[in-house]
């Protein structure tokens, strides 16, 4: 039993193809600019307002979430698509995390982990056998600054990052851009270097910096930190395009 | 001949003459009386060209006159128009009294007055209203509708060629056979006139019409030979559409597409010049015909010049593409192995916003339709939706639309008694107080019953209404036009067609479903509420009543891949169809089946029923076609399409499905879109309508957002859902899908 905090059916942007995306709740990072902060907790929450204020989280069975999946099968099996999980950090629930992976790939059923590169290393060996592709965060460069964003420092995710591709795992590497915040010359330029440096990196998706998750920052009597960044305008996008041509990046895309 | 510019000078007096020439020949074979009658209409009913139409052939209804549809139900007298020309004229008391024996005359022979005439009492009941601005659940609607006519035979053969073709099947024929056959020979006569007409008025406008010249030529010799290239083969179509009043059009590749690749071939036409003909002709079209007709079939299975047709259907898309018009409703039919071509372009053309093509999949309909409509799947292959979606068989059959039927108020009506909450009428059987149900199966059998008295009364009507407009006659151009017709020397609706039969427009239905499943979970299963206290605040729409509003709005909806809500959305789907196919046989149909189809007229129905025990209020639109209630389905699109596929093809005439996407759908996740369609395809999907979200949708969610809970969020690893997220960030979501 694990505990699941939405079950989205037709997900297009996690992962190839036509995705069912289950989000598990927990998280070990603090992400400033995170849009879904309901995920940090590991217990079910309900939110402080509202009428009737709205619950996040409940137990679910692996039978139950993968009845869910099957049924989008066909769609799954005509784009390339499957599973993925996502939280928060899927890997905080470990056994029900792999335990729906394993099931999933035993119907041979496509899994992606969307990750943020936290978890024990002890984890590393299960989730390489259930995992066909990871998405994986790349929050920010430099060791402090990645812990003043994220609660933690940067080479916890690196070393796991490594460790995935040193053993043939598949990465897809998902780098949310905050104007002011993280996009920073050594970042674009850290990114630029590991896709040259690993060809299991199949792709780099940008991702700009949106605002769509901040209410729920209220919704749980929480304040949004002051980013001050604001979403990227056409103008933005195209210096961060500049950079990454310039740093010499591989198979990146700015989405 | 009359010229248009004499008619106008004097108020009605095409009417006037009409009606003095039907009454002259009142007596006479009723396809005489057409033919003469067509004398006098044909050539006040085409209209001069405009400039930039490189087609001739605009039309104007007169008040009074004959038609299948376009201009009134047979012979027909538009009377509240007529008056109003009557007050807006010069006051001349001569006219006055000519007018005034006219409507009477006509009040009473037209042909509709002459149909309900025809009811035995049981259908008057049944269906005591014709206007649908009076409530009730059924109404007959009077046309013949649901003609996809034969221009091929015409084409090959050109008009002197089809006048031989008359006279031989006719040889030796007497009596009201030779009749038939002499008003046949002579309505392709008018049909010549019309065509000569129009070349003289280019020639006399000279060099006003410019480059339309060599059209003059074109109608010079449509009398004299067979259409040589496409353009007399289209001028010559669209004449002989309109003067059959036929305005869907069929499979228009296979019949011009072999025009159009000679000239190609030939280097008579570009390609650029051929997409103008048909930009021209597509605005022509939108122009005369209305929005809901005007069906343009390309593709699919069983098509004789499938390389030719092809060539056309990728020219008629971009024609679409270009037009920017709201008809004709351009209609791709596809199957495996069909020239991957065509899809492609389609949803490259849906792309730009346009809502056109329509897309069919013939390994679903073929079958289904040759199993509804008790036929072979050689002859299914020539299934061809109509108007809103009704599948009729081209050449071969007219299943005209001619009953509607309102679901939604059925069910109203089983809450109560067979009496309507709002007007306080009986409208349908006693079937017994809702409070006294003791089970649900005691409130589905009450609904089934509602349902059923209209049906019945409809499937009489629609063979009575067929029955009277024969009686008066032959629609001589549809007879012209129809498979088997001349060589069975028959008018079509007197033995001439092969499948006479009928389709009935059926609205609410997953109304319904939703509202019984909500009523069976609330008052029978959980019991969490009484019968009573849930009819009471219905009653009070809901008015302090809103957490129970909500509670019933939390239960399961159609569209959401729910076995429960879905399961009920196919046993009420089930029921109407099954029973509605089941009646054909009674009254001497070939099939009578449902239609679960697309147009205005959910919003209209809606406004006539109460609330619903699903948390519906008074008033609302029913759903749309076979779709979810608006905004309820909150699943995502792929749960979306599974419902969809669970409700069966085989046992009704087209079911309608919309579709909206936004537009990076079909660009940057354009392989993500075919793989949906794909995925629905395979799994039995028979019908899509692909749209854009547009501006005006746009507007809509701002003004509503609770309809808009099916529009995708799509941001990767972001939990939300649309209708979950506060205004200002829906509307900045809105604005971006829109500009994605």
């Amino acid at each position: 039993m694990g505990i699941v905090f939405d079950l989205q059916r037709s997900a297009l942007q996690d992962g190839p193809g036509i995705r069912t995306t289950v989000f598990l709740k927990g998280c070990p990072m603090r992400c400033r600019w995170c849009h879904n902060p309901e995920s940090w907790e590991l217990e079910p929450q309900s939110a402080v307002s509202g009428d009737p204020p709205r619950t996040w989280g409940r137990e679910w069975s692996v039978e139950e979430v993968m009845a869910v999946v099957r049924k989008d099968r066909r769609f799954h099996q005509v784009s390339g698509g499957g599973m993925t999980l996502s939280g928060g950090e899927p890997t905080r629930q470990a056994d029900f995390c792999l335990a729906l992976l394993e099931a999933a790939r035993g119907e041979g059923i496509h899994t992606c982990l969307d990750t943020c590169g936290c978890f024990p290393s002890n984890l590393l060996d299960r989730l390489l056998r259930f995992v066909d592709l990871f998405l994986y965060d790349l929050k920010a460069t430099g060791e402090e600054r990645h812990r003043e964003l994220t609660g933690i420092p940067a080479s916890v995710p690196l070393t796991n990052l490594e460790a995935i591709l040193e053993r043939g795992g598949k990465v897809l590497l998902r780098c949310p851009m905050v104007p002011g915040v993280n996009d920073f010359e050594e970042h674009f330029s850290a990114i630029a270097a590991l896709s040259r440096k690993h060809p299991g990196i199949t792709g780099i998706e940008i991702l700009p910096y949106h605002r769509s998750g901040e209410s729920k920052w209220a919704e749980l009597g929480m304040d949004a930190p002051d980013l001050g960044a604001r979403e990227p305008e056409e103008g933005q996008k195209k210096a961060w395009e500049a950079s990454l041509q310039r740093l010499g990046a591989l198979r990146w895309k700015i989405l | 001949m009359p010229t248009l510019q004499k008619t106008a000078l004097r108020p009605l007096a095409t009417e006037l003459e009409f009606t003095r020439v039907y009454r002259e020949n009142r007596d006479v074979h009723p396809a005489i009386r057409e033919w003469r009658c067509l004398e006098v209409l044909l050539p006040a009913f085409f209209q001069a060209m405009k400039p930039g139409d490189l087609f001739a052939g605009r039309i104007r209804h007169p008040l009074c006159g004959f038609s299948t549809q376009p201009g009134g139900f047979g012979y027909y007298c538009h009377e509240a128009a007529i008056r109003n020309v009557l007050e807006s004229s010069p006051a001349d008391a001569a006219l006055r009294e000519h007018v005034e024996a006219m409507l009477a005359f006509w009040r009473v022979e037209n042909t509709t007055a002459k149909t309900r005439a025809a009811y035995p009492p049981w259908v008057s009941q049944a269906l005591p209203v014709d206007s649908l601005a009076i409530v009730h659940p059924a109404y007959p609607l009077y046309r013949l509708g649901g003609t996809q006519l034969d221009y091929g035979r015409l084409l090959a053969l050109g008009i002197p060629g089809m006048k031989a073709e008359v006279s031989r099947n006719f040889e030796g024929a007497e009596g009201g056979e030779a009749a038939l056959g002499e008003a046949l020979c002579g309505c392709l006569d008018l049909l010549a006139d019309v065509a000569r007409r129009y070349a003289g008025e280019i020639r006399d406008a000279g060099s006003a019409m410019g480059e339309v010249r060599s059209l003059a030529e074109a109608l010079e010799s449509l009398p004299n030979r067979p259409p040589r290239t496409f353009r007399e083969a289209a001028q010559l179509f669209w004449l002989a559409s309109w003067a059959a009043g036929s305005w869907n059009y069929g499979r228009l590749d296979e019949v011009l597409g072999p025009f159009l690749a000679r000239d190609l071939d030939a280097g008579l036409l570009d390609e650029a010049a051929a997409t103008d003909l048909l930009v021209s002709l597509w605005k022509l079209m939108d122009a005369t015909v209305p929005c809901w007709d005007a069906r343009i079939i390309v593709g699919g299975k069983g098509r004789e010049n499938e390389e030719a047709g092809d060539r056309f259907a990728l020219l008629a898309m971009e024609a679409t593409r270009r037009a920017r018009v709201i008809v004709p409703q351009l209609t791709l039919r596809f199957h495996d192995g069909q020239n991957p071509a065509l899809m492609a372009k389609a949803l490259d053309v849906l792309a730009e916003g346009v809502t056109f093509p329509m897309l069919y999949n013939d390994e679903v309909n073929i079958p289904a339709a040759a199993k509804a409509m008790g036929i072979s799947e050689a002859e299914a292959v020539e299934y061809l939706p109509f108007g809103c979606g009704e599948y009729m068989l081209w050449k071969k059959g007219f299943a005209t639309p001619s009953g509607a039927i309102n679901l939604a108020k059925c069910l109203e009506i089983a809450l109560n008694d067979g009496r309507c909450p709002i007007s306080g009428k009986v409208m349908g059987p006693r079937t017994g107080e809702a409070a006294s149900f003791a089970s649900f199966e005691d409130l589905w059998r009450a609904y089934a019953a509602q349902v059923e008295y209209s049906v019945a009364a409809l499937t009489a009507q629609e063979k009575i209404e067929y029955d009277t407009l024969g009686r008066e006659a032959p629609c001589l151009f549809t007879t012209l036009l129809t498979d088997d017709c001349l060589s069975r020397r028959k008018a079509a609706l007197r033995g001439g067609v092969r499948y006479l039969a009928g389709t009935l427009e059926t609205y609410g239905n997953t109304d319904v479903a939703d509202a019984l499943t909500a009523i069976r979970a609330a008052v029978f299963e959980n019991k969490t509420e009484t019968m009573e206290s849930l009819l009471t605040a219905m009653g009070n729409d809901w008015e302090e009543a809103e957490g129970l509003r909500k509670h019933l709005l939390a239960l399961p909806k159609y569209g959401n891949d729910d076995d429960v809500a879905d399961a009920m959305a196919a046993r009420v789907h089930d029921h109407v169809c099954g029973f509605t196919r089941d009646q054909a046989a009674a009254v001497g149909l070939a099939y009578y089946l449902v239609v679960v189809i697309n147009n205005s007229m959910n919003v209209a129905l809606g406004k006539m029923v109460g609330a619903l025990p699903d948390g519906r209020k008074a008033g609302d639109p029913l759903a749309n076609g076979n779709n979810p209630v608006a905004g309820r389905d909150r699943q995502g699109v792929t749960a979306f399409l599974n419902s969809l596929v669970k409700l069966r093809t085989d046992h009704h005439a087209g079911a309608v499905q919309n579709m909206k996407f936004s537009k990076s759908m079909f660009t940057a996740h354009r392989p993500k879109l075919e793989a949906l369609l794909s995925g629905y395809f395979a799994a039995g999907g028979a019908q899509a309508m692909l749209t854009v979200v547009n501006r005006g949708d746009l507007e809509a969610a701002m003004r509503g957002p609770e309809k808009w809970g099916h529009l995708m969020v799509r941001v990767g690893g972001f939990s939300a859902r649309f209708v979950e997220l506060p205004n200002d960030v829906q509307r900045h979501i809105l604005e971006r899908t829109l500009n994605e």
